[in-house]
């Protein structure tokens, strides 16, 4: 147990630091880089309360997918963080103030954590032991039967996303030379070869 | 652990929606921007079988999906509204489409999308199932409203909208998960049954109920959450605009009340307090701030924040009358808003949108009908009796005064005095002003078609009042007991 | 039979005035002197069985207002007093309707003219067939509005638009006295039914009400109030200033409503609400008071005016005043015996210069007269006969009367009564002294109009001189034949219950008895030094007036000027009224109002709009903190205050 609360404190020390380094590094990649030390963190955290699966849905899709594109992003904009941040400090001091009363209620909220007695009771499906089963597998149980709905609908969500990205960027752009490959193939001979005869000295 | 297949026939609108959407999209990318048009026609007709099929559904409340579906009478009667005001913007955009350059079947295709999602935040008897609906909604919208993106303004529209919505998502799931947290369950059967055992209110699920009711707020634009409302409606395409401002609000009306008087009935003396705020903030502010708008899209941004503040007085009043009170409110908010659009899209000089009130001037001497119908809504949304607007107010201010919110009510009246001046004000420039250059003749088939409904409706609302009004009793009622 | 009377002239002002295009000038002239001429006949039938069978009868036209403890309904009361005042009502309208027929022929608004005229008829009958308060305050009102109506008759004269509203004006001060007074009866008695009221008034004297923390003898207070009112109306000093403006309007109006009938309307009044005034002396004896002085202030001025109309018309005041000193002693009978000796006298002098007026083109100034009475004769006779009526020479109406008034003043024994006796004398030389001027001034001496106006010094249509005639007749013969039974041995019976009279106040009995040679005759003797008088001064020696006038130059200024009342409530109510309200518009309505009130909100809203709309900067992390706001303010809430 006792390496488990070390790992516990470890993985939540790093965490915040790296949260903090996020907003306060200068430089944008190294933001994005302390924002993967959070994630590999986070997934450290669930993987001691024996969330396996949710920590390397963390790793690959958070890390794997979206702080890497972040990271493409900030390096491929050439954006001045220095100058956003400037008006940024302006508001420090109300916007920490505000995130202070934010932070002392939210501790208040847990402070007076009473669950409602009945409150595991009414859980939809109680998590078996690992022995029993493994988390991919009461999460798939769950997610195909209890969650169907839920999650036929975020298909739809996926496919609008999908959408949605494509109504914003692709655009038939006059001018672009592209390879037409079904041109290329098609084409024939006459077209496009023409013979002549060039006398000498006088050039086409 | 095999579960039993879940009944769908409940949710057979949403089905058939769902793959209505499917299917115009495969014909969009198939036929190109030609079929813009005819994919069009197709969602409105989609749209109207899904609203027969809402109607013609079995009587009662049903739920399926294991809890997380639920349809009743107050389900149907939101649902109606959201697909009538979806179907209403998908014919009022066709011209404007064609006109702008924004032929693009996609349009219809994530209108319907995103009123599919609507439908799922009516039907959501789940914190799960509600943010999956509002996502997929929010999602839509998001694109639409940054659909001209060529257009700086409808980027710029599009971005802040998705920037302000992800953190009001994070908040609404924030409070879903002190809710989960502190009561051990995301259903709302599940959660109502917990309180009505008699525990106290945990300060966790008042929070979480807290930051629930704000992540709502956002969607129906309360004040202080409404910040985006403005710079959207003015930002994204005029038809988009009018769609916002009639189908999401309902849904997201439906699912504010639905939340509020479901689940957290029993905390009412608790969610009163910041529906109270926020009522009374909305109808300040969007009385007030209106009164300086010269652009009529960000006029109208500012009068619906102030509708929504009226239609919160009718759930601040948290009674079976207040929810009626809200039915029958945004009923006619509906109807006067696609009206009052509808001219909006008429604003056309030289091929060119325009968006000032002042280019209104005179309209009464070059169109007459359309003044006169943009009259009739403004007098309306004025609250003017016999318009329909009149009615809405009357039955939520009296909601206010049953449930003795009588400071409620009378700033009710005092701000809806405020806003008349900016509503009464269009109409002086309609019919005393200076006229502007002539609008571009004439108003499309869709276009006057729209206006002829709303507009008889909105006119005419006071000699046949008694379906509308019981249909809401109906819904109320179900919504309460139930 | 009476309701025909009363609705008569209604129905004829209705189709003159909304049928007048169709019917045409001739057909309004028929319908309105038709209308009102039957009303006349069937008045004197009303009369003549009044004199005959003497009960008072009430008819009941409709149920008026019914609210709470408050009702009215609409009656007429048919009793001696109404009958005298219907008589004389509808006599002299008739007249004065069938005289304007000539007067007024060549007037492009005829019809307007003639309903107008029929539509105070019908207001005078409702005033003066009143069963309760209310219903004679909307006869009262009404006179008022068709005297407004037809004193500004030609509204395209700026004089006569300013008359009209003065007279309006200066009747809304009475009115509103009368209103509270009616408020006050109310108030007191419970009801506004004047059988009600009679009966009860007696039971009410010297009971007292707390107003502002005084006690005030309640019936005084009502009676003052009302008396107020007839103050107005009847042109009484202090509200008398309207009268002499208000004859901007057509002479037959001036004859009808400013000299006839509805001046008198405050008379008739007091004499109605005898059996309540009589109760309160202390009001009567400010009647007395105001009347007396009214009719020698009103001479006064009588004596240096030139305009003819103006002449009559402080004559008119004057003899006002006489008629309410005799209300004021209790001689209720006298007062209105006057009144319709007066009505017929005055009436006759004002058509009489309407008809001098119409023969001079319009020329109303005496000084621009004179020498026309060859040319003219039967006017001239006609002017004899109600000036000698006027001055109150035997057989001539105005003798009995007014001789019986001066004789109740001093019979009534109390210092008013002798200060209105010495009042009425001094009055009554002054009169026989202007109506000799007048008629001096007017018919004899050198011509002084212009060549052109004597050319066409013409007698006036027979349409016109007839009314002169029967209303001569009426100068002559009414204060004869009407003597026994108004104010002698038959009064008692012939007025019933009507009039009450206190047996103590009964003044005129005591007049009746033998008096002391001069006052009995005191009248009669200073009428003909006044004649005397005028005579020498405007035939004998012409040049004496002038003369006096240097003499006495202060003197005759004040006097000419009106005693300076117009400059007085000039100063004191209009420019003091003026500095208020500019005082007001300026900073009570233009600052305070408006500034805090409609402007000061619609600025504020504006404001506030302006910085509602400044919120929206258009930044996003404004947009997403003013949410974190929100949301940590809602959070906060619920901690520390739920």
């Amino acid at each position: 147990m006792i390496v488990q609360a070390l790992a516990f404190y470890l993985f939540s020390a790093i965490m915040v630091a790296s949260a903090v380094m996020v907003i306060a590094s200068r430089n944008p990649v190294h933001s994005v880089v302390f924002l993967i030390t959070a994630f590999f963190n986070a997934a450290g955290l669930l993987l001691l309360i024996g969330a396996e699966f949710v920590a390397m849905i963390l790793i690959i899709v958070y890390i794997g997918a979206v702080a890497v594109l972040f990271l493409f992003v900030v390096m491929m904009l050439d954006v001045d963080f220095g100058q956003l941040r400037k008006g940024a400090s302006q508001y420090l001091p109300l916007g920490g103030a505000v995130g202070l009363v934010l932070l002392a209620e939210l501790l208040l909220v847990l402070g007076g954590w009473v669950v409602a007695p009945s409150a595991g009771t009414l859980a939809l499906a109680p998590t078996p032991a690992v022995e029993q089963m493994s988390n991919t597998v009461a999460l798939g149980h769950v997610l195909y039967t209890h969650y169907f709905y839920v999650f036929q609908a975020s298909g739809v969500v996926l496919l609008i996303a999908m959408i949605g990205a494509i109504v914003l960027t692709l655009r038939e752009r006059q001018g672009v030379r592209r390879q037409r490959i079904e041109g290329q193939v098609s084409r024939r001979r006459d077209e496009v070869v023409a013979v002549t005869k060039v006398r000498v000295g006088e050039g086409v | 652990m095999n579960a039993p297949f879940p009944a769908l026939s409940p949710a057979l609108p949403e089905i058939f929606l769902v793959l209505c959407g499917f299917a115009l999209l495969l014909y969009g990318v198939f036929r190109g921007d030609r079929s813009t048009r005819s994919v069009g026609y197709l969602a409105v007709l989609a749209l109207v079988i899904t609203a027969r099929l809402v109607i013609g559904g079995a009587d009662g409340r049903a739920v399926t999906f294991e809890g997380l579906y639920v349809v009743d009478s107050f389900a149907r009667f939101m649902k109606v509204l959201v697909l009538l005001g979806s179907a209403f913007s998908i014919l009022i955009a066709r011209g404007y489409l064609e006109r702008e350059n924004m032929k693009r079947p996609e349009f219809a295709v994530l209108i319907v999308l995103a009123t599919f999602g609507m439908l799922m935040m009516i039907s959501a008897n789940d914190l799960i199932s509600l943010y999956v609906g509002l996502e997929t909604q929010s999602l839509a919208l998001y694109v639409v409203a940054a659909m001209r993106r060529d257009n700086a303004k409808s980027s710029e529209a599009g971005l802040k909208y998705f920037l302000l919505g992800a953190l009001s998502s994070g908040m609404l799931l924030y409070g879903a998960s002190l809710v989960y947290g502190f009561s051990g369950t995301t259903n709302f059967d599940g959660v109502a049954r917990l309180l009505m055992q008699g525990n106290h209110p945990s300060v966790g699920l008042v929070a979480g109920l807290v930051f629930v009711a704000a992540g709502l707020a956002f969607k129906v634009s309360a004040v202080p959450f409404h910040m985006w409302t403005p710079d959207v409606y003015e930002g994204a395409p005029t038809p988009i605009t009018a769609f916002f401002a009639v189908a999401p609000k309902v849904a997201a009306v439906a699912l504010f009340v639905r939340v509020l008087v479901g689940p957290f009935g029993e905390m009412v003396g608790e969610w009163r307090q910041i529906i109270y705020f926020c009522s009374v903030a909305s109808m300040l502010l969007g009385s007030f701030a209106a009164i300086n708008q010269h652009n009529i899209k960000r006029l109208m941004a500012y009068s619906s924040i102030g509708h929504i503040g009226y239609a919160l007085v009718g759930l601040a009043a948290g009674t079976e009358e207040g929810v009626r009170g809200v039915l029958i409110y945004m009923a006619i908010y509906v109807f006067m808003n696609v009206g009052a659009f509808a001219v909006i899209l008429s604003m056309r000089q030289k091929g060119r949108m325009v968006e000032e009130i002042a280019d209104l001037g005179g309209l009464s001497r070059r169109q007459p009908m359309l003044a006169a119908a943009m009259a009739v809504f403004m007098f309306s949304m004025a609250g003017i009796p016999p318009m329909a607007g009149f009615f809405g107010k009357l039955y939520v201010f009296l909601a206010a005064i049953q449930a003795q919110l009588y400071v409620l009510a009378v700033l009710g009246v005092l701000t809806s005095v405020v806003g008349a001046f900016y509503y009464l004000r269009i109409i002086k420039v309609m019919y005393f002003d200076q006229p502007a250059p002539a609008f571009d003749g004439p108003v499309e088939f869709e276009v006057s078609a729209v206006l002829t409904v709303t507009g008889l409706f909105t006119l005419l609302f006071f000699v046949f009042p008694s379906p509308i009004l019981s249909a809401a009793a109906r819904a109320a009622a179900a919504l309460v007991a139930g | 039979m009476l309701a025909a009377v009363v609705f008569l002239p209604l129905i004829a002002a209705f189709i003159a005035g909304f049928f007048g295009r169709v019917i045409g000038d001739r057909g309004a002239q028929l319908v309105t002197t038709g209308a009102v001429g039957l009303a006349a006949l069937l008045s004197i039938v009303l009369f003549a069985q009044v004199i005959h069978t003497p009960t008072p009868q009430t008819i009941e036209v409709l149920r008026w207002i019914d609210v709470g403890e408050f009702q009215a309904n609409w009656e007429l009361r048919f009793d001696a007093l109404t009958a005298v005042m219907l008589l004389v009502v509808t006599v002299v309208s008739a007249m004065v309707h069938l005289y304007s027929i000539g007067y007024m022929a060549e007037d492009p608004a005829i019809p307007r003219f003639m309903a107008y005229l029929s539509l105070f008829t019908f207001f005078m009958l409702s005033l003066v067939t009143a069963e309760n308060f209310v219903q004679m305050y909307f006869g009262w009102e009404g006179v008022g509005l068709a005297s407004y109506l037809l004193i500004n008759f030609w509204y395209q004269r700026p004089s006569a638009n300013a008359a009209s509203i003065k007279a309006f004006l200066v009747n809304r001060v009475g009115d509103f006295g009368f209103a509270l007074g009616i408020m006050a009866v109310f108030s007191l008695v419970g009801s506004v039914d004047f059988n009600d009221v009679f009966q009860a008034a007696p039971e009410l004297a010297g009971k007292t009400f707390s107003f502002l923390g005084y006690d005030c003898d309640g019936l005084t207070v009502a009676c003052l109030l009302l008396f107020m009112g007839a103050m107005g109306k009847s042109a009484q000093l202090g509200l008398h200033t309207w009268l002499p403006d208000a004859m901007e309007g057509p002479t037959p109006v001036s004859a009808l409503i400013h000299a006839a009938t509805m001046v008198t309307a405050g008379v008739f009044m007091v004499a109605r609400l005898s059996p309540v005034f009589e109760y309160a002396p202390t009001a009567l004896a400010v009647v007395a008071f105001v009347g007396a002085s009214t009719a020698f202030v009103a001479a006064t001025i009588g004596l240096t005016q030139f305009d003819i109309k103006r002449v009559i018309a402080y004559s008119t005041m004057s003899q006002l005043g006489y008629m309410f000193f005799a209300l004021g002693v209790s001689a209720y009978q006298a007062a209105i015996f006057h009144l319709m000796t007066h009505a017929f006298f005055k009436a006759l002098l004002f058509l009489g210069a309407g008809s001098v007026i119409h023969a001079m083109h319009h020329e109303q100034d005496m000084r621009k007269m004179g020498g026309i009475w060859k040319l003219i004769p039967i006017t001239y006779a006609m002017m004899w006969i109600g000036s000698l009526a006027l001055a109150g020479i035997p057989i001539f109406a105005g003798f009995y009367s007014k001789d019986l008034i001066v004789d109740a003043a001093w019979a009534s024994g109390s210092g008013v009564g002798y200060y209105a006796f010495a009042m009425g004398i001094a009055a009554a030389v002054m009169t026989a002294f202007y109506s000799w001027r007048l008629l001096i001034m007017t018919f004899h001496g050198a011509p002084r109009a212009d060549h052109h106006t004597m050319e066409h010094v013409h007698e006036s249509p027979w349409v016109m001189l007839v009314p002169l005639l029967v209303l001569a007749l009426g100068a002559v013969f009414s204060g004869i034949l009407g003597f026994h039974l108004f104010v002698g041995e038959g009064r008692a019976a012939f007025w019933g219950t009507a009039i009450k009279v206190l047996p103590g106040h009964d003044s005129i009995g005591v007049a009746e008895q033998p008096l002391p040679l001069l006052i009995e005759h005191g009248t009669l003797i200073v009428a003909l030094i006044g004649i005397a008088l005028a005579y020498v001064f405007y035939m004998a020696a012409p040049r004496l007036p002038a003369a006096l006038v240097a003499r006495c130059r202060g003197l005759h200024r004040f006097i000419y000027n009106k005693w300076y009342f117009d400059e007085l409530y000039q100063f004191l109510f209009v420019d003091f009224a003026k500095w208020v309200g500019f005082g007001l518009w300026k900073s009570g309505d233009g600052a305070v109002i408006d500034g805090v009130g409609p402007d000061g909100v619609a600025a504020a809203t504006r404001v506030l709009g302006q910085k509602a709309s400044g919120l929206q900067t258009g930044y996003v992390y404004h947009y997403a903190f003013v949410m974190v706001i929100g949301i940590v303010g809602l959070v906060g809430w619920f901690y520390f205050f739920s």
